[in-house]
């Protein structure tokens, strides 16, 4: 294996001081001068009409320096896919959802902003309202949107291969159902701006997001503004998980009124908010019918899903076909088909989270998978790795798996969790079940249709050649994008990590996508390795043409200048060189030539040195419509094995132990990989166990706090087995690909396995908490 | 979006001071301890009152003093001493393992024993093991001290007899008698920061090692508006040889002296088998701990 000075080791994070100390600033620390506070005004009802708004006593209100309603912001759709842009910045005709957006205000401080929206008087007349996906697909209903009148957000239909006929040939089918609830993304820093016109026509946009690209092109279009009149940038985030990945109404509020008023205008989100806005996971509800040989080979899948999408589409295009297309693998699976429908409703609007639109699909399947595999008579790991798929195979859906550490990471598992010693024969109340999953490694398409790069770099060296300036719009959202491709960089050119310098997450710094579809590592990656090599062999040019070496015989390595062959007199060049710094602290010492010298001997060539790096996934395969839903250059894998104790007495789950193993095909970082692992695994134990919002009749959400909305805590976390697979991803940098969302995959239905192998009770309806499965116990008890 | 009201805040340097603003203030005036309820209700809206007093300055409101027959827990004392004094976690344990379940470490460092108590929350955490060991409370008002039992200190939700001058300035509880064992048993969703879905809370003396049981105090919290005793259990328990049969029938008798709702918390009826369920578990444990397993 070749050996990396940088990259494939545990260094800290960039960000790892200033996380620890608590000084990372995130966008509500900060403030501008002069700045303005907004609030915003949202609909108490989930389904009205508006007959009147009345804005005048708000605006007399002293300290009010403007209140906007669609009147003011126009009626600009927009949406995250261009084929359903459903939203405009406020509601004119009709509010859908309870949190709808009415009007803002800006005023010189927080309390007066808030009295103010409480000054503003609407008029609504109530209309019927619908809160059940089946009833809102029904004849004769309320149409939320007059565009559908049948409530129908989307629908996909997809067949590959012929299910109906494969069916004949399968020995054993089985159909099942399976219903998981409304998610949050229970991030911990709420959604926050800060927007900034300035005299000159630009708009500066600071803002808590995963995809500042989108939000720059979401702003400009809704506001009228030329793209490049408009900056986004982010500082640290604190996560997003999929509803951060588009453009919110106060990103577009806040600039709204800061053009309006010419000051800074901040607006944040309550936690309250950050549930109404939602965007989050769906509900999902998924009837399975899976066809089987005898010994156990796969051979048809029919998959019906419907999904209750809230009142607008945000990204549920994409997820209506992820919800299909994402069981395409692990497994060889000749025969595959696929109805998916995403119904409009009156509560907030649905979007992607982590393992977006397959997390449920996923648990449904891997469950059912188990059955069938019990039915079988064969244990339920070798039934899997019976079907597995191996590095070259393509899915029926034109997925090509062109690394695919599967069958290592089950074989990882069963071996790390003592699989063969305890399957069926763990006492009653404990129990052990296994999963797998994989996720894409990056879109292949970015969300509206374009030939763009999905991203770019750019390395700038400083003139003294001492620093290297890593430009990239790629964003760190707590995940350690910053750190992995600072790496990227210093392993690329040859210097050493504290050298490079990260500017990261602004559009100004590039385009990139951002952080979704688990891309950045291996997209902003490639693009950062460019743009690193393309430094490099600047640099070394400058030198071969100073020394009459040859390239080839000269490499960069830890910040030093390796001459394969003859060592060059370099003695002038430095005595230049610390003549010229006269009095800095870091001249260069030693018998190497520094590439800090070398650098500067680049800038008196070239004056700039700047290495560019661009990247845009090839051809991925697949014709049919929806293909670009689910192709990626790569795919990331895992297999877990969860172990747990059920309190028989009071359906109490614990979960006592969890193993996972994750293909991503390098790791940059260990630790970082490790740490994506444990919080996928955490964000899986939650769903599986905990969480749901919950509505009451009115389609109020009734627990929209980190209180009654529970994410595991540390207490509920076992430790976890993390087992690192490399598989060598031919289309990723240095081989890497993706492990952020992947490694949700398998939790929630190894859990459920778990805890059919500790009860003998399958639970098909999420959260699994102790009072479901209690009563399914006693059910079955009376069988 | 909650802001927190405007108010005035004053800090007691001692309890004469407390009282005499306390008085002064009217029902305007609102102790606040460590204030891990007060804020949020504030912020929240549903109380402003006009001033704070602070009972932080205060010197002898935050330890624990020997009494002639048990102790004085001061008011203010954090609910994370409560597990670090050996003394309760030794002779008090049912106090000390109720302490570890409330809130996470953040709040156990601000929260306190009398702000749990006076805030009378139906799920609070300390009640149910103080009233199973058969606690009282110390009232401190203007000149004037009283004394109540804890079971009739609290009345409902938010409610308890306290008046709008008075102060609580301590928490006694008797030492348990030999042959006493207790437990409580809090059942949550997950493991920390959690109200509970159900808790019982139980203490047991016999009159001798291998003796009939001679008090019972059966605690049953989250299923009505405060923490109630389980009347038809405690009944069948005292008189009688601790067995497995009697206490099966004791938790059986508890699910029925209890009439829980359903909330987003939890189903009426999975309450009543909770109780059932812990009932029995928490009258095992308190057996094995008489008998020294
Ligand atoms: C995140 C979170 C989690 C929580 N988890 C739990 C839990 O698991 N279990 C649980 O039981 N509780 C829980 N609580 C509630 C709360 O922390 C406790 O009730 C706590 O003990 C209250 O004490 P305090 O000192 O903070 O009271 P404060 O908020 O200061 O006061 C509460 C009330 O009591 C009055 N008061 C306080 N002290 C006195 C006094 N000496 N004399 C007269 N009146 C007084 C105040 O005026 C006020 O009305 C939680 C709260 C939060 C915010």
């Amino acid at each position: 294996m070749k050996e990396f000075a940088i990259i494939n080791t545990r260094l800290p994070k960039v960000d790892a001081w200033a996380k620890a100390t608590g000084d990372a600033r995130y966008t509500d620390d900060l403030s501008m001068p002069n700045m303005l506070y907004g609030a915003l005004l949202q609909s108490p009802l989930a389904h009205a009409r508006i007959k009147s708004i009345d804005i005048s006593r708000a605006k007399r209100l002293p300290g009010v320096k403007d209140v906007i309603t669609a009147k003011e912001a126009g009626l600009i759709k927009y949406g995250v896919s261009p084929a359903r842009y459903d939203e405009t910045v406020f509601c004119d005709q009709k509010v859908r959802y309870i949190g709808d957006e009415i009007a803002a205000v800006a005023a010189i401080d927080l309390e007066t902003a808030l009295e103010a929206v409480s000054l503003i008087e609407v008029e609504y007349e109530e209309l019927p309202i619908l809160l059940d996906p089946f009833e809102a697909m029904k004849e004769g209903v309320i149409a939320i949107h007059d565009e559908f009148p049948n409530n129908i957000c989307a629908e996909v239909h997809q067949e590959f291969g012929n299910v109906e006929e494969a069916f004949k040939e399968c020995d054993y089918i089985r159909t099942d159902k399976f219903v998981n609830k409304k998610q949050d993304g229970a991030f911990i820093e709420p959604q926050s701006c800060i927007a900034f016109y300035d005299l000159n026509g630009n708009l500066t946009l600071t803002t808590s997001t995963q995809t500042v690209h989108y939000v720059q092109r979401t702003v400009a279009m809704v506001l009228g503004l030329p793209v490049g009149k408009v900056r986004v940038t982010k500082p640290c985030v604190g996560g997003g998980f999929g509803p951060k990945a588009s453009a919110n109404t106060i990103e577009l509020a806040s600039s709204i009124l800061s053009m309006r008023t010419g000051r800074p205008v901040k607006m944040t989100f309550t936690r309250e908010q950050v549930f109404q806005h939602s965007r989050a996971r769906h509900q999902f509800w998924h009837e399975l019918t899976t066809g089987v040989k005898k010994d156990g080979s796969l051979i048809a899948l029919k998959n019906t899903c419907h999904m209750d999408g809230g009142a607008y589409s945000s990204f549920g295009i994409a997820t209506v076909y992820y919800g299909g297309s994402l069981l395409g693998a692990p497994y060889k699976l000749p025969n595959m088909k696929y109805d998916g429908y995403r119904m409009y409703t009156n509560k907030p609007a649905n979007g992607a989270q982590r393992g977006h639109g397959g997390v449920v699909a996923r648990a449904a399947w891997e469950q059912q998978l188990d059955v069938i595999a019990e039915e079988l008579g064969m244990d339920p790991l070798e039934m899997r790795l019976k079907n597995m798929m191996k590095r070259g195979d393509t899915t029926c859906n034109d997925f090509n798996m062109s690394s695919f550490g599967m069958e290592e990471c089950l074989e990882a598992i069963r071996d790390g969790s003592g699989w063969k010693k305890k399957k069926g024969k763990l006492p009653k109340g404990k129990g052990i079940g296994v999963a797998c999953g994989f996720f894409v490694s990056g879109a292949g398409f970015p969300i509206y249709r374009s030939e763009t790069f999905h991203s770019t770099a750019m390395i700038k060296l400083s003139e003294d050649g001492g620093t290297i300036n890593l430009y990239t719009a790629a964003a760190d959202i707590g995940q350690g994008s910053d750190t992995i491709l600072t790496m990227m960089a210093a392993e690329a050119i040859g210097v050493r990590y504290e050298d490079v310098r990260v500017l990261s997450g602004d559009t100004d710094f590039g385009v990139d996508l951002g952080a979704y579809s688990s891309r950045q590592t291996l997209m902003s990656g490639h693009a950062v390795k460019q743009a690193g090599e393309d430094v490099r062999d600047q640099v070394l040019e400058v030198l071969s043409r100073n020394f009459k070496i040859p390239v080839e015989d000269m490499d960069i390595k830890k910040g030093l200048i390796i001459f394969k062959k003859k060592k060059p007199d370099f003695s002038v060049l430095r005595s230049t060189y610390i003549k010229e710094h006269r009095g800095w602290v870091d001249p260069p010492v030693g018998d190497e030539l520094t590439f800090k010298e070398a650098a500067r001997v680049a800038y008196f060539e070239k004056g700039v040195v700047v290495g560019r790096g661009s990247y845009k996934p090839g051809d991925l395969g697949g014709k049919y419509k929806g293909a670009a839903v689910g192709t990626s250059p790569a795919y990331g894998c895992s297999a877990q094995v969860v172990e747990v104790t059920v309190d028989m007495e009071t359906g109490k789950v614990t979960i006592d132990d969890m193993t996972d193993a994750h293909d991503c095909g390098f790791a940059i970082n260990p630790t970082n990989i490790e740490g994506q692992m444990q919080g996928s695994l955490s964000m899986g134990v939650g769903e599986a166990l905990f969480e749901e919002i919950k509505f009451d009749d009115k389609g109020r959400v009734v627990n929209p706090t980190l209180g009654e909305y529970r994410i595991p805590t540390a207490l509920d976390m076992p430790n976890v087995n993390t087992i690192i697979i490399e598989s060598n991803e031919p289309n990723g940098p240095w081989g890497a690909k993706e492990v952020g969302e992947g490694a949700i995959m398998p939790t929630i239905p190894a859990i459920l396995n778990a805890i059919y192998d500790a009860t003998g009770v399958r639970v098909r309806e999420l959260p699994v908490t102790s009072e479901r499965l209690f009563t399914l116990m006693k059910e079955q008890e009376k069988k | 979006m909650h802001l927190l009201p405007k108010f005035d805040f004053y800090e007691a340097y001692d309890m004469g001071e407390a009282c005499k603003v306390l008085a002064e203030m009217k029902s305007e005036g609102k102790i606040i301890a460590g204030g891990t309820d007060i804020m949020v209700n504030m912020k929240k809206g549903l109380l402003s009152p006009k001033c704070l007093i602070s009972l932080a300055r205060i010197p002898g409101l935050s330890g624990i003093e020997p009494t002639s027959g048990g102790i004085a827990i001061g008011s203010n004392l954090i609910v994370s001493k409560l597990l670090e004094f050996d003394l309760i976690r030794k002779k008090y344990n049912l106090l000390s393992k109720a302490a570890s379940v409330l809130g996470s470490p953040l709040i156990r460092n601000r929260a306190t024993i009398g702000g749990n108590i006076v805030t009378a929350r139906p799920a609070a955490d300390l009640p149910p093991p103080l009233m199973a060991m058969g606690a009282r409370v110390v009232l401190k008002s203007k000149g004037k001290e009283r004394e109540l039992a804890l079971d009739d200190f609290l009345v409902g939700p938010g409610q308890t007899k306290i008046k709008s001058t008075e102060i609580l300035v301590s928490i006694i509880v008797d030492e348990p008698p030999p042959f006493t064992g207790g437990d409580y048993i809090k059942l949550m969703h997950r493991n920390a920061l959690e109200i509970a879905i159900v808790a019982v809370a139980v203490q047991i003396t016999l009159d001798g090692p291998d003796g009939s049981i001679k008090n019972a105090r059966v605690i049953l919290s989250s299923v009505a508006p405060k923490a109630i005793h389980a009347v038809s259990a405690e009944k069948v328990l005292i008189g009688e040889k601790p067995t497995e049969k009697l206490f099966k029938k004791a938790a059986a008798l508890a699910s029925t002296d209890c009439t829980p709702i359903t909330d987003i918390r939890g189903g009426a009826q999975y309450r009543c088998a909770m109780v059932e369920t812990l009932t029995h578990r928490a009258l095992s444990a308190a057996l094995r701990q008489i008998k020294g397993k």
